[in-house]
This record gives C-alpha cells, structure tokens and sequence, in this order.
C-alpha cells in the first residue's frame, strides 16, 4: 500500500525532482523570459503583493535543478563550480510556495506568453516535495485518512450509509447499492456526504424522474483524491484503482464524478494515467450529465428560481476540466436572473481552497486573505446567491462569506434543479421556489 | 491587482489619455507655426530692393530662376549660415562651456562647504512608500535617454576640442559619426519620456504659497531648517516644470532638424539648431544639480528612486506634511509589498502635497 | 583587419555555435520525452495546440490592466526588433550576400527610424521593469539581464554604425552580433524558438480537455 512520507528526506526529494521534469517542464523552463505576467493572473499575489507568490517562483528549486543538471549552460558552470545544489533549506523553504500558496487553479497557465502550464509544474514539484516529506501536516493527515478509511475526512461506509437512509427517508425513494450491471455508478466527495448531503437526494430525484439506470459502491464512493493535491502518483493510483474496480467490478458503463473539483481532475483525466490503461467505462461530470439529459429531454423543469444569482466556476471543473457550457445551460431552465461575474468561464478566479488548501490548517489565513478577490467580484455583481458546482468551493467560501460578513448564500446545480424537477406524472411533488 | 478596475480609477486613466493626446498634438503642432510665419511673411514682402538683397533673398522672394529643384535653390549668397556658424563657435560653445564648468565647480564648492546633507536622526529603519515601480521605470527612462542623448550631444558640441586631441582626427571621426547617428537615432523617443514624465509626476507638482516660503529659506541647503513642504517641495517642483519646458523646446527644435524632409528653411533649421543648443546646455547645467542632490548631496535621497522606498526619518525632515500624511494612513514602517504601490496613489487619497496642514500651518 | 576576422572566421564559428547550439536545446528538451495521454480526450489536442502557438501572442480575456505596461513595452520591442533584423537596408544586402543569396525590399527610411525608436525604447523599458519591479526583481536571473544587455549592445552598435562609413563601427556591430549569437542557445533567448514548444504542448493538454488555452 502507498504510504505517506513524513520523514524529512530531501535528497530523495531531489531525485525525484530530477525525474518529473519531462519535455513539457523542459519547454517551459527554457521559453519562460521572466516577464511577471504570471503573477498578475495569480490570486496568491494579487491579493497580497507578496512577490513569493509569482507563479513560476513557485517552481524555482525545479527550474535550478534543471537548469545545473540538464542544460548545456548549467553543466557547464557546475563542471567549473559555479553555483550551488539543492538544499535542504530550499525544500525547507518552498513547502509554504508549493502547497500553501497555490490551489493548482491554473489562471497563471491561461496568461503566460509562451503558454507554460505553471500549476503543471507546480503539481510535478510537489511529487519532489511529498516524496521528500515536506507536507503540511494536513495534507498528511488527508492522505493517510484517504488510505486507510477510504476518505479523506474520515468519512466510512457506514457513514454514508446513513446518509442514504436519510435520503431515502426524506425522498421516498429506494438508492440503489452495489446493483450489478446498472449503467451509471455514482461517487461523492466526503464534503458532500458530510456538509451537503442534499446533493444525495437531489441526484436521487433527478435520476429517478429521468429514469437513469445507477448505482452506488459500497467499496468504493470516495470521489476526491489526496494522491493529487499532496503530489503522490502513488497513492493518487492506489485511490483511483479503488474506483476503477468498484467500476469495472459492478460493470458499469459510467461513472459519475459529483460536485467536486479535482476529484473531476482526478477521475477525468489523472486516473487512466496514473494507472496505466484506458478504463473500460466512461467518467461523465454530472453536470455533463445533467446536460445531456437536458438535451434529451429527459430532465424537466417547472417554475422559476426569481433570485437575482451568479454562478462560481469550479476552476477544475471549467478552465482545467473543459465543463463551462452545461452549468450555464441548465442555470438557464430555471434561473431568469442569472448574471456573469466578471472574469467568469475559464478565466474565473479560484475560492482559493483548491489544491489541497482547504485540508492545510497552516494555509487557513492566507485562504482567507485571498477571498478578497472574490469578494470584489461580488460586489460587482451585486448578487446575493451564488451557485457552484464543487462543495470544496462551497464550503471554503461559505466560511470566507462569514469572515466577511457577507449575506451571500451559496447552492449547488443540482440541488436547484432537483428543486424545481417537474413531478413524474402520477406523484404529487410539488416544486418549492424560496 | 487592477484587474477589476474602480470607475475612479477608469475616470483617472481616460483623463490621463486625454493629456496624452493633448500633449501629442502640441508637441506635433508647434513646430508647424514657424513654417506659419515664414509663409505669411513670404506674401508681404512685395517691394523693390536691390539686387544684393535678392541675393542673399533676404526677403524670400523666387528673385532668381533656376533648374534645381529644393528649397533655397534659388538664394545666391545665403549669410544666415555664416551667422549661425559665428554665433556657435563664438558664443554658443565657450559660453556653454563656462556655464557647465562653472556650475560643476559650484556644486564641488558647496559640496566642500556644506557636506553631505545627512539623515538629522539618523536612520531609523522604518520605510515609507515614495514611487511606484512605474513610475522609477519612467524615471530612469527619461534620464538614462538624458544621459545618452547630453553625452553624444556634447561629442557633437565640444569634440573637436576635447577630443581631436585625445584621439587624434581619425578616432575622433569615427566618434563624432557613431554620436551623431546614436543622437539622431534616440533623439525621437524623448518626447515621449517626457510626457511619461508629465502623466507620472505632474500630480502634486502644482506650486503653492508655502512653496515660496521654502525658497525664501532656500530649502535649508544652507543650514537652518527647511521649511515645510508636501510631496515635493520647491526645489523638486522647479526641476519638474525645467524637465517639462526645456523637455518640449529640446524635442521640438530637435524634431526640426532631425527630419529635414519636410521643406523646413535653413533660416528655421539654423533657429532650431541655437535653441536646441542653447536650451540643452542650460538643460544639462540645471540637471548636475539634481543630480548632486538626489545622490551624493544627500542622505537617503536616492532611495526613494531605486528602492520606491524611503527611511521614514528622512521623510519627516524633507517632506514634513505629506509623512504626517503618510503616519496618519498607516503608511508608516510598511513591509516592502508590491502592492503597497499601487495603493499609496491609488486607494489612499492623501493631500500630502503642500496643502498646509491645519495643525502644522503655524510651525 | 579586424573586420575581416569578425565578418570572416568570427562569423562562421558564431554561425556554427548558434545552430548547433540550438539543436543541443531542442535534443535535450525532446530527449526528456512526453507520456501519451490515456484519457479520452474532448476535442482534438493537434487543433488546440495550432490554436494556442498563435493565440497567446494576445492577452487572454479577463486579464491586462495590472500588466499593460509590460505587454506594451513588450510589443514595442519585438515588433521594432522584427522590422530592424529583416527590413533594415543594411541587413537584407548582408541576407542577399552571405546567407540566402537572394534579398527584398527594404523598408522605407521612416519606417526604419520608427521600428528603431520602438525597439529601443521598449527593450530599455522592459530591462527598467525588470530592476524596478518587486516581481521582476524575484524571477530575474544573471541571464535575464546579460541577454536584454547584449541584445541592447547589438542594437545600439548597429545603431552607431548606421553612416556606413567607417569599418571600425562596422566591425564592432558584427563582434556583438557574433557574440549574441554565442551566447543566444544557452540563454533564456531560445524563448525565440521553444515558444512553439511550450505554447504547444500547453496547447495540446488544454484542447484535449476542451479548453481554448
Ligand atoms: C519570435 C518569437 C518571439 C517571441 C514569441 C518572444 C516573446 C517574448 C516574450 C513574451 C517576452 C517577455 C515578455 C516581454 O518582455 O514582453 C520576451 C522578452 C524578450 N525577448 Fe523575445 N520573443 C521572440 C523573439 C525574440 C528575439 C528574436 C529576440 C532577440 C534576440 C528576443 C529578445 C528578447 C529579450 C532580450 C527579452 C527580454 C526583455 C526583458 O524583459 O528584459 N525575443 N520575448
Ligand atoms: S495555479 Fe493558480 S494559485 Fe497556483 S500559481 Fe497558478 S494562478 Fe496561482
Ligand atoms: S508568465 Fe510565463 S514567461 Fe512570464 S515569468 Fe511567468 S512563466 Fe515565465
């Protein structure tokens, strides 16, 4: 089983450092002029003027290791004793640059002129970083909770179980478990069944009055993954091949990933590398989920949410997940009041909980400081709801909305659809409009 | 950081862009008023007079035909080039020389006599926020032009004196070639470092009542203690509005006889040249003062142009209403910050550029 | 004498060093080797890599006032720099004589003098920015500074010798064009040439996953 490294070792740190940096990072580092420019898409230094906080000084110790090892310049001037190797200060140094700072948002990859993919590199550091032990504390914990109870929160089956019986209480409706051969199989992120399980009834709801086929595991539901956010390949593999073969196992078509954002990230496009093959089912968001049924008439709506209400995108799910158009289009059936942010879409600006943040008791202030980006936001748009689709942002900015003491709430898509589902014929629901 | 822009700040940007335009279409009408001038004297001129004088075409007057065509083709004797060629060696370059070795020897006199103006209280280590890295950039872009542009302009001026003799007739070609084309070459971009300039210091530089109350102390250069003064005080205003003046003069004369292709008469071009050479030797003069002072005159002053920041002792000696300003903002003993920069001109609307201060206005 | 060195032997060894160089940095970036990708992409990697390589020569939406200073001075440059190394007079009979054999049309004297003072002037704002700003003065590194000093002497020593009349100043435009060129394939100046790489690659992850990057 993977582990979690908590012992200081950074000359393993190096080594693994030496090996992340592939033709992409090799690119970048050599195309990168040093312009700055990234630095004003970053909310880390917007929001503080902290210089430290310069996306691709995020990634220094990467780019010297690079630049004396594999280079013809750096050979060179090491083969004449010029310059100096990494130390253990550096790693002791960039911890707080490489995990606190940065929620792996990618804004600063959207804005460099020659096109480097900062968190790219930031995501490869921290491989370096997690395998020399140089972690906040927080994500360690994750980590080892995401191992050995199967959710980072702690969160257990029986947990959820729970949940689903109070779901099912509330909804009438029987959730399928561990049922063979159906078509979707559905994931949570802890959050969700912890803070937000309206989300559970709400996709009980809708599947129902679609007539989805769909099914949750009992040995595998947990959707986010620590592996990412700490920066361990190996023990992101160890968590996605749990959904793999729940997946394969069950012989599901699909799998949901829910509100969540890297857990998208993880699923959508980490897993089949991670583990080496392509699956043999598909990973739909359930926003694209949602969509489809949309478009195939299988989700309808009633009623009207009047609610003059913004919609905060999920950095994972749109700029690094490519889902900007459903969640409009269904915000679209029930809410004539929907109104942009600016710097909405892929260039939006993150909750700055991403990244593991939210799990990095350390990063807590900072997190808070951030907010303020998103605070102006807000403002601009003079609403006082705002929907997502990734309780991690949910959760961080509810507490941020409170530090603030701004009455902005916040809701998920699905929850708002579910809200205003049309009825199947032959049952009386009937809609709420708060 | 200004990426969600205030509508203040949008009001302050376009009326920035509305001097810009302004000052682009001066400095691109003035030169044309000689040419004004000239046409509208060429119509009056209709008397008879004698043939020497339509030789020299005194008068502009066509009074001789010829083939070529161009400008002045048609003049036989022209002595306004004799005049401006006596006017630059007999005036022009010993007069500027006394002025640029005189005011050097000034400067090495009062450095002997007073010293270095140092910090009174020592440093204190406390910073406070004076420049914005754009406007140190603009700063170091209109002087390091300056540099270039004084250097290659006074190879052009004094080199057959000084140099010849240092590098004989053949080096000193090459030289005075390589100036020329570096001068005319770089001559261009000035104007536009100084309406930079313009937009990124003119605000606070207006001269108020207790700016001549500094200059009746002399700005305490020569001991006694400086009066109050705000952001800049007198001494920097006089240098901000010479850079603005003689800035435009130097451009617009040197714009003239950069581009001889647009018909302009030598009796213009010769205007232009004394001018241009007037205005920048007086300009390069004033300009050793500034330089002493923001450097080796005094302590702690040069900071405020590399750094952006400036000990706050020093502020409280030199600049006494706009650091009480600066305390009362919490702009005091700041970390350095990149966004502190942004925020001292733009969020903080603090008045510390001599508004008398109700409580100080006594002192 | 010395111009014949520098526009002889000089200048060939500067040619060799400057190509051979360039093809050392393009193996040691490709040899590092990029994994496929196994997930199922959304749309075509190849289009957005194409899409990318051009795009980001613009700004993206959303994202300018607090780096217009940069990205004008940034323009300024290159675009004066593109029209001084291929449209100066001077430049296009060196092209015609020494390397391709054959020329163009030259650009007009004003137009020259124009992309002269842009190129100038933003090449010294953008180095001004770099020891002025907080965040410049972070990410510098020695090369950032020796690459924008000797692209300025080249410029400036091209400039001096504009008169074309005397072989010293000849002479030395060429020595600093020979050693930029040494120095171009070991400097942060391949940006000129892994752009299409790193926009590239960027490019291709972010069409994979539907993203117009
Ligand atoms: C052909 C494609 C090129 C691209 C896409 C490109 C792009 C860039 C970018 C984006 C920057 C940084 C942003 C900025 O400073 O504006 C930059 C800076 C710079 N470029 Fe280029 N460039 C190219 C060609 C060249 C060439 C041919 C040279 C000359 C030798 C050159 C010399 C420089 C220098 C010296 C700087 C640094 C200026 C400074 O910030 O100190 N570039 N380039
Ligand atoms: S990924 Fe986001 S948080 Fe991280 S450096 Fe880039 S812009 Fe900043
Ligand atoms: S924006 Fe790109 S080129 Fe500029 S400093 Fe950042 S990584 Fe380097």
């Amino acid at each position: 089983m993977a582990k979690v490294v908590t012992e200081h070792d950074y000359a393993r740190g190096v080594e693994v450092l030496r090996n992340q940096i592939d033709a992409k990072i090799a690119s970048y580092l050599s195309s990168c002029v040093g312009c700055g420019l990234c630095a004003e898409a970053c909310l880390f230094y917007t929001e503080t003027g902290d210089a430290r906080y310069t996306p691709i000084y995020k990634v220094e110790p990467m780019r010297r290791l690079w630049h004396r090892e594999q280079t013809v310049a750096g050979k060179l001037a090491k083969a004449f004793g010029f310059g100096s190797d990494l130390t253990e200060a550096d790693f002791a140094e960039w911890q707080e640059m490489t995990y606190d700072s940065c929620t792996l948002c990618g804004r600063c990859s959207m804005v460099c002129p020659v096109g480097n993919d900062i968190a790219y590199m930031i995501r490869k550091q921290r491989e370096a970083f997690s395998a020399a032990g140089y972690t906040p504390p927080g994500l360690q914990g994750a980590s080892k909770r995401a191992l050995e109870i199967g959710s980072p929160m702690g969160v257990t089956w029986k947990a959820l179980s729970a949940q689903i019986g109070h779901a099912e209480r509330a909804t009438g409706l029987t959730i399928p478990v561990d049922v063979q051969g159906a078509e979707y199989m559905t994931l949570f992120s802890s959050m969700e069944i912890m803070n937000f399980p309206e989300y559970i009834e709400a996709v009980a709801r809708i599947f129902d009055a679609a007539g989805v086929s769909w099914t949750v595991s009992s040995k595998a539901f947990e959707a986010t993954n620590s592996g990412i956010q700490i920066g361990s390949s190996e023990i992101a593999r160890e968590l996605v091949s749990r959904v793999v073969d729940a997946a394969e196992g069950l012989g599901c078509k699909y799998v949901i990933s829910p509100e969540c954002g890297h857990a998208y990230t993880a699923i959508r496009w980490d897993g089949p590398n991670l583990i080496g093959r392509p699956y043999e089912f598909e990973v739909v968001h359930i926003l694209e989920l949602l969509d489809q049924l949309r478009l195939q008439g299988r989700l309808e709506t009633e009623g009207f949410d009047e609610r003059k209400l913004t919609f905060h995108d999920p950095c994972q799910i749109v700029r690094r997940g490519g889902v900007e158009e459903p969640p409009r289009n269904l915000l679209n059936m029930v809410a004539p009041n929907f109104e942009e942010m600016p710097d909405h879409g892929k260039m939006n600006w993150c909750c700055g909980g991403g990244g593991g943040l939210s799990a990095n008791e350390e990063a807590h202030d900072l997190r808070t400081t951030v907010f303020k980006v998103k605070k102006r936001q807000l403002e601009a748009t003079g609403v006082n709801t705002m929907i997502t689709a990734c309780a991690n942002c949910r959760i961080v900015m509810e507490e941020a909305l409170e530090h603030y003491e701004m009455p902005v709430v916040i809701e998920g898509v699905t929850e708002l659809l579910a809200a205003h589902l049309k009825p199947k014929a032959g049952k009386t629901e009937k809609a709420t409009t708060e | 950081m200004t990426h969600l822009p205030t509508e203040e700040k949008r009001q302050r940007y376009r009326r920035g862009l509305r001097w810009a335009m302004a000052l682009l279409a001066f400095v691109l009408i003035v030169p044309l008023i000689p040419y004004g001038i000239v046409a509208a004297e060429g119509q009056l001129g209709s008397n008879t007079a004698d043939i020497w004088r339509d030789a020299r075409n005194k008068d502009q007057r066509d009074a001789f035909r010829t083939q070529i065509q161009g400008i002045e083709t048609a003049v036989l004797i022209n002595n306004r080039g004799e005049q401006w060629r006596t006017f630059r060696e007999k005036q022009l370059v010993p007069y500027g020389g006394y002025l640029l070795l005189g005011t050097l020897g000034l400067i090495t006199a009062f450095f002997l006599f007073r010293g270095r103006i140092k910090i009174e209280g020592g440093r204190s280590g406390k910073l406070v926020p004076r420049f914005s890295s754009n406007q140190r950039v603009m700063h170091w872009f209109a002087a390091g032009l300056f540099v270039l542009l004084g250097v290659t302009g006074l190879i052009l001026l004094y080199g057959r004196y000084v140099l010849i003799p240092l590098l004989g007739p053949e080096g000193f070609a090459i030289t005075a070639s390589a100036s020329k084309e570096v001068h005319n070459l770089f001559g261009p971009i000035f104007p536009f470092a100084i309406i930079a300039l313009m937009l990124m210091f003119g605000r606070g530089n207006m001269f108020r009542l207790l700016d001549f109350k500094w200059f009746l102390k002399a700005g305490g250069l020569f001991g006694g203690h400086a009066a109050d003064s705000g952001y800049y005080n007198g001494g920097q205003k006089s240098w901000f509005w010479m850079t603005v003046l003689f800035g435009i003069a130097i451009s617009v004369s040197g714009l003239i006889l950069d581009f001889p292709v647009f018909g302009q008469t030598r009796e213009l071009m010769a205007g232009s040249h004394l001018v241009h050479g007037i205005i920048a030797v007086v300009f390069i003069a004033a300009s050793f003062g500034h330089i002493y002072i923001g450097t080796l005159g005094m302590e702690g002053a040069v900071e405020s142009m590399t750094s952006g920041y400036v000990d706050s002792n020093w502020a409280a000696e030199h600049h006494n209403l706009w650091y009480q300003e600066m305390e009362k903002a919490g702009m005091v003993d700041v970390e350095p910050n990149a966004l502190e920069e942004v925020k001292r001109h733009d969020d903080i609307d603090f008045k510390g550029f001599g508004q008398p201060n109700p409580q100080t206005k006594e002192g | 004498m010395f111009l014949e060195f520098v526009e002889g032997p000089l200048w060939y060894a500067s040619v060799v060093i400057f190509l051979v160089g360039i093809a050392i940095r393009f193996y040691e970036i490709l040899a590092r080797g990029v994994k496929p990708d196994l997930a199922v992409p959304r749309t075509d990697g190849t289009a957005g890599a194409l899409r990318t390589i051009v795009s980001r020569s613009w700004t993206a939406k959303g994202f300018s006032s607090g780096a217009v200073f940069h990205l004008v001075a940034g323009y300024m440059f290159h675009i004066g720099l593109f029209v001084l190394l291929f449209f100066a007079a001077p430049h296009i009979v060196f092209i015609e004589e020494r390397i391709l054999g054959f020329g163009w049309t030259a650009a007009p004297h004003w137009v020259f003098i124009a992309a002269a003072n842009l190129a100038f002037a933003g090449l010294i704002l953008l180095w001004l920015r770099r020891v002025m700003h907080p965040v410049m003065r972070k990410i510098s590194t020695f090369d950032d500074h020796a690459a924008a000093w000797l692209t300025f002497i080249v410029m400036f020593t091209g400039c001096m010798a504009l008169l074309e009349g005397h072989d010293g100043l000849r002479a030395l435009h060429m020595l600093s064009v020979c050693v930029l060129m040494i120095y171009f394939p070991f400097s942060r100046l391949m940006h000129a040439f892994t752009f299409v790489l790193s926009r590239g690659y960027t490019g291709a992850v972010m069409g994979r996953k539907g993203v117009q990057a």
